[in-house]
């Protein structure tokens, strides 16, 4: 039995709420309204609380799963992606009808999915939670059981992924044919001990990679991308396109940390290539869309090549700041999707996603379309928001490690990203107003829920020296761990 | 020295009253009294910092008149450091000067979304502000980059037919520039950072780095020098500002070419040129050809231009040029001459930008072909546009004289080819108002308008421009004061680096 349940507590909250939701769905027959979403939240905020005020005694339960602060961290911003997500959904799933103990359940399942990826220190935990973060997708992006589109997304995403996670699968056991460990530790640390076997384990390590590639919508392995979050319903899309990219990236960020340096060496070209092909790619194809689902998709593409080229600064001090921008990221592309939803709502079709029903929209809803702009402005990387923050300090990282050349790629797609964040701008506030289908008015939670993004959005802005202390001490703790 | 945060006040006061004016925006009326007030105190509060008689000191950040450091982002080494000398404080006083004409000239002209209008009215007024007090790198930056934003809308929402084209253009150009020093500027740290052990951007500390190396200091000189040249603007990346100028509603012209312009200057007087020395002294050859070329060129395209306010608008882009080409000769009586003459540019454009703004009022067009015979219909309004023209025209007595005469004496010391250039230039620029004048103000009217003169919120505004371009024409001594310790310091600075 393991004797460190303190620090275990919010992964308990967590699939304790959510088998209690399903049990309430299965055995409560009139549900009062309200009591599921209720569940949901408050799972998740207590679950967010656990992690933030328990310390646990041992820096990993059984060497399975991480309890340090690193996994802290990350717990906690799960716990708010799920939270955000939460708010936004309640009046989109009610109007719809698929506010049912399957939403909420699994929501709360794909955290703790996400919960156990980033806190993973065994292959077998890794893949444990990685699945479970799939399972729980694949059904909520198909949620909307009558709508074609979103069942054909919920299908495609469970084909490519199902491909990805074999390919991941083989990379582990090849890692373990050749270290015999399933720690990640252990069986990366293989590469200093059987030197002949190093192709094998780079081999392995690039089957893993394009597992964690598809789900991070690393290019070439992207291409899922705008299909899937443009068929799945906004809010899912938030935590799609928020939680398990970031969960998924605290895996790799940890991967990385543990590699050793041989095997990190012959990493970086590869590397050095997808993050300026996902970059170069994920912004300039992001210039041609007109709806504004795909739009952010192929941004959330690019904004994770910034996140890759860092990952290559990653030894060399660049931690803190993909820390902080996996967290700035998080929650600005978290509002951006569920702000669309929250535009969507009174629609029982698809959600309102041509960016001609958006003009006018800043002067209609001047709250929730002040949110969004803050948001895109933030996605840009225009102060004084988080987003400025948050690239700053990666750009500062990669030049900080020489990597000159993909820095000024990096700029180079910013600069071509400013014209398609904008063009979403131009049509809130510049473009004359078109009698679109009307905006229903907004519920509480929503207005909450971009009240906090709002607030972080800017404080991370401005006053960020809290959070960069807190990454940086993270990081150091991380780097000594491993 | 003063234990008061005077300078953070005189940032956020504007900032913080731009949401107050939001905020009541049901009520048209409400908003612009707000306005006018928001910008009167915050005019009062600069005016206070002048008539205070700040005598400098010296700080472990450089000398300063007033300096409020705070930390700010430790983990970056980033502090909140704003300082004021005396050429921020003169472009402080412009900038509020300045902004309350931007809020008197929207009185009537700006009818819709009122609320919103004043709103980033103010909000760049108190970028602008912090933009010219930052003495951070970074703090710099979030202003620089902020006060695009507003303008941005400013031209995009209440603009002219082709506005989003135009503020497209304008964010696109001015970000682009900007993000290149953003490279640069993280650059200069990290590097900084490797040779000293301290990560800093405060600007004073930054300036005593080691040799770079030839190559990446022109790289990083570079990357400033296209940020702000696109701001300034300089040729070739000028192409923008006659677009937005010609869309801007009429205060957005006026902080565009009074006050945006003069951040690109200022910055690279303040920064580029003293973090760079080496580079610049190679890069000066260029700016002078460019600074003549752009003298030149603009003036002959505004020759062509059948807009009064394109034609306004190129004389800018062709003043502007003068301005750094006195920057890039670098001697105390250039420098002065051109710091000055920031301060009339801003003054005298300003004024004209304004006056177009009345006849498009009156007129509802800015072309010449429908204006000519306003002298008789509008005899006080046409004094007033005689007089800014001719001060546009450097007329002895009035204040663009006193800068250009500053210029050309300290330029002809030293490259009396430039200098000799340089005037020919001046003189050409004659020729395009003095057509604009008779074509507007004189002959016989082309088209049947209803004018009126001036109501007495028009008069008192250009009055009070008109008074502030006489006396910095007749007694500019004072102004010139100011600038005298801050220019000496920089030059000082430079020449302990010994450089020729």
């Amino acid at each position: 039995m393991p004797t460190d349940w303190p620090g275990l507590i919010p992964v308990v909250i967590l699939a304790g709420g959510g088998s209690l939701i399903f049990c309430a769905g299965a055995f409560w027959r009139r549900l009062p309204g309200g009591v599921l979403f209720a569940l949901a939240l408050i799972s998740a905020a207590a679950a967010g609380v656990a992690a933030l005020w328990i310390t646990p005694a041992n820096p990993s339960s059984e060497g399975m799963l991480d309890l340090s602060g690193y996994a802290r961290f990350f717990t906690c911003l799960f716990a708010a992606i799920t939270g955000l997500t939460i708010l936004f959904l309640r009046q989109y799933a009610r109007v719809r009808g698929f506010a049912g103990d399957e939403l909420y359940g699994l929501l709360l399942f794909g955290a703790l999915g996400m919960v156990l990826v980033a806190g993973a220190l065994n292959w077998v935990i890794f893949f444990l939670g990685l699945e479970l973060l799939s399972l729980a997708l694949y059904v909520l992006i198909a949620v909307r059981k009558g709508e074609a589109a979103s069942n054909e997304a919920g299908l495609k995403y469970f084909i490519m992924s199902a491909v990805a996670s074999a390919f991941l699968t083989f990379g582990i056991a090849l890692l373990y044919a050749v270290s015999g460990s399933m720690q990640v530790a252990g069986s990366l640390a293989a590469a200093l001990t059987y030197p002949d076997y190093l192709p094998v384990i780079l081999l392995s390590l690039a089957l893993i990679l394009v597992g964690i590639g598809f789900k991070t919508s690393l290019v070439p392995f992207h291409l899922w991308t705008p299909d899937v979050y443009q068929g799945a319903p906004a809010p899912i899309t938030a935590f799609l396109s928020t939680g398990s990219k970031v969960a998924l990236f605290a895996a790799l960020l940890r991967f990385a940390m543990l590699a050793p340096e041989p095997v990190w060496a012959f990493c970086l070209p590869g590397l050095w290539v997808l993050a300026a092909l996902t970059m170069v790619v994920g912004n300039l194809t992001a210039l041609y869309q007109t709806r504004i689902k795909r739009l952010l998709a192929y941004s959330s593409i690019a904004q994770m090549g910034y996140l890759f080229m860092t990952l290559l600064a990653v030894k060399q001090g660049g931690l803190p700041a993909l820390l902080f921008y996996l967290a700035v990221y998080a929650v600005m592309d978290l509002g951006a999707f569920g702000l669309i939803g929250s535009f969507s709502a009174g629609q029982t079709q698809s959600d309102r996603d041509d960016l001609a029903d958006y003009q006018g929209l800043g002067y209609s809803q001047p709250w929730r379309a002040g949110v969004l702009a803050v948001c895109l402005i933030s996605l840009a990387g225009l102060p004084p928001t988080a987003g400025f923050m948050g690239k700053f300090a990666l750009f500062r990282a990669v030049l900080h490690s020489d990597y000159v050349v993909l820095a000024v790629i990096g700029i180079l797609t910013a600069i071509v990203s400013l014209y398609y964040y904008f063009k979403v701008v131009v049509a809130m506030y510049l473009s004359p107003a078109t009698a679109g289908a009307t905006v229903p008015a907004a519920d509480l939670a929503v207005h909450l829920a971009g009240a906090i993004i709002l607030v972080l959005i800017l404080w991370l802005g401005l006053a960020p020296s809290a959070l960069f202390g807190l990454v940086d001490r993270l990081a150091a703790a991380l780097a000594l761990s491993s | 020295m003063l234990q008061f945060p005077i300078l953070t006040i005189i940032i956020f006061w504007p900032i913080l009253g731009s949401f107050v004016v939001l905020a009541a925006y049901r009520s048209p009326r409400l908003v612009r009294w707000l306005s006018l007030g928001i910008s009167l105190v915050e005019m009062a509060l600069v005016a206070a910092l002048f008539f205070l008689d700040l005598q400098p000191y010296a700080t472990p950040q450089g000398t300063w008149l007033l300096l409020e450091d705070y930390a700010w982002i430790p983990w970056l080494g980033a502090r909140y450091s704003l300082g004021l000398d005396g050429i921020s404080l003169l472009l402080v006083l412009l900038v509020a000067f300045i902004n309350i004409f931007s809020v008197l000239i929207s009185w009537k002209a700006i009818d819709f979304k009122v609320g919103s209008f004043f709103f980033w009215i103010l909000f760049l007024e108190g970028t602008l502000v912090g933009l010219f007090l930052a003495a951070d790198l970074l703090l710099f930056y979030l202003f620089w980059e902020i006060q695009i934003i507003p303008m941005f809308f400013l031209v995009g929402i209440w603009g002219h037919e082709n506005r989003i084209h135009a503020a497209v253009k304008f964010l696109l150009y001015t970000l682009s520039g900007s993000l290149f020093m953003l490279i640069a500027l993280i650059a200069l740290y990290v590097m900084h950072g490797h040779q000293t052990g301290i990560y800093t951007f405060s600007v004073y500390q930054l300036m005593q780095h080691g040799p770079l190396g030839t190559t990446t200091e022109i790289l990083l000189f570079g990357a400033f020098l296209l940020a702000f040249a696109i701001k300034i603007p300089l040729i070739p990346v000028h192409t923008w500002l006659p677009d937005t100028h010609t869309e801007a509603p009429t205060a957005g012209s006026v902080d565009l070419a009074g006050l945006l312009l003069k951040t690109g200057v200022y910055a690279l007087f303040r920064f580029a040129m003293p973090l760079f020395p080496y580079a610049t002294q190679l890069f000066i050859p260029v700016l002078l050809v460019l600074g003549v070329g752009g003298l030149f060129y603009a003036a002959w395209i505004a020759l062509a231009q059948t807009d009064i306010k394109r034609l306004v608008a190129y004389s800018s882009i062709s003043h502007m040029a003068l301005i750094v080409i006195g920057i890039a000769i670098w001697n105390v009586t250039t420098l002065s001459g051109s710091l000055l003459q920031m301060i009339n540019h801003g003054l005298s454009t300003s004024a004209l930008f304004i006056m177009v703004g009345m006849l498009d009022e009156r007129t509802h067009s800015r072309d010449f072909a429908v204006m000519g015979g306003i002298w008789s219909k509008m005899p006080v309004f046409s004094t007033f546009f005689l007089l800014f023209a001719l001060s546009s025209m450097g007329l002895p007595g009035l204040n663009n004289f006193v800068g250009e005469v500053l210029i050309l004496v300290g330029a002809f010391k030293v490259k009396p080819v430039i200098a000799i250039l340089s005037f020919v230039g001046i003189v050409f620029g004659v020729i395009y108002i003095l057509r604009m004048v008779q074509d507007c103000l004189f002959g016989q009217p082309r088209a049947e308008h209803v004018f009126w003169d001036l109501d007495f919120r028009e008069t008192v505004m250009l009055a009070a421009l008109a008074l502030a371009v006489l006396s910095i024409g007749l007694h500019p001594g004072p102004v010139l004061h100011l600038l005298d310790q801050p220019i000496q310091a920089m030059l000082q600075q430079i020449a302990q680096l010994g450089l020729p």
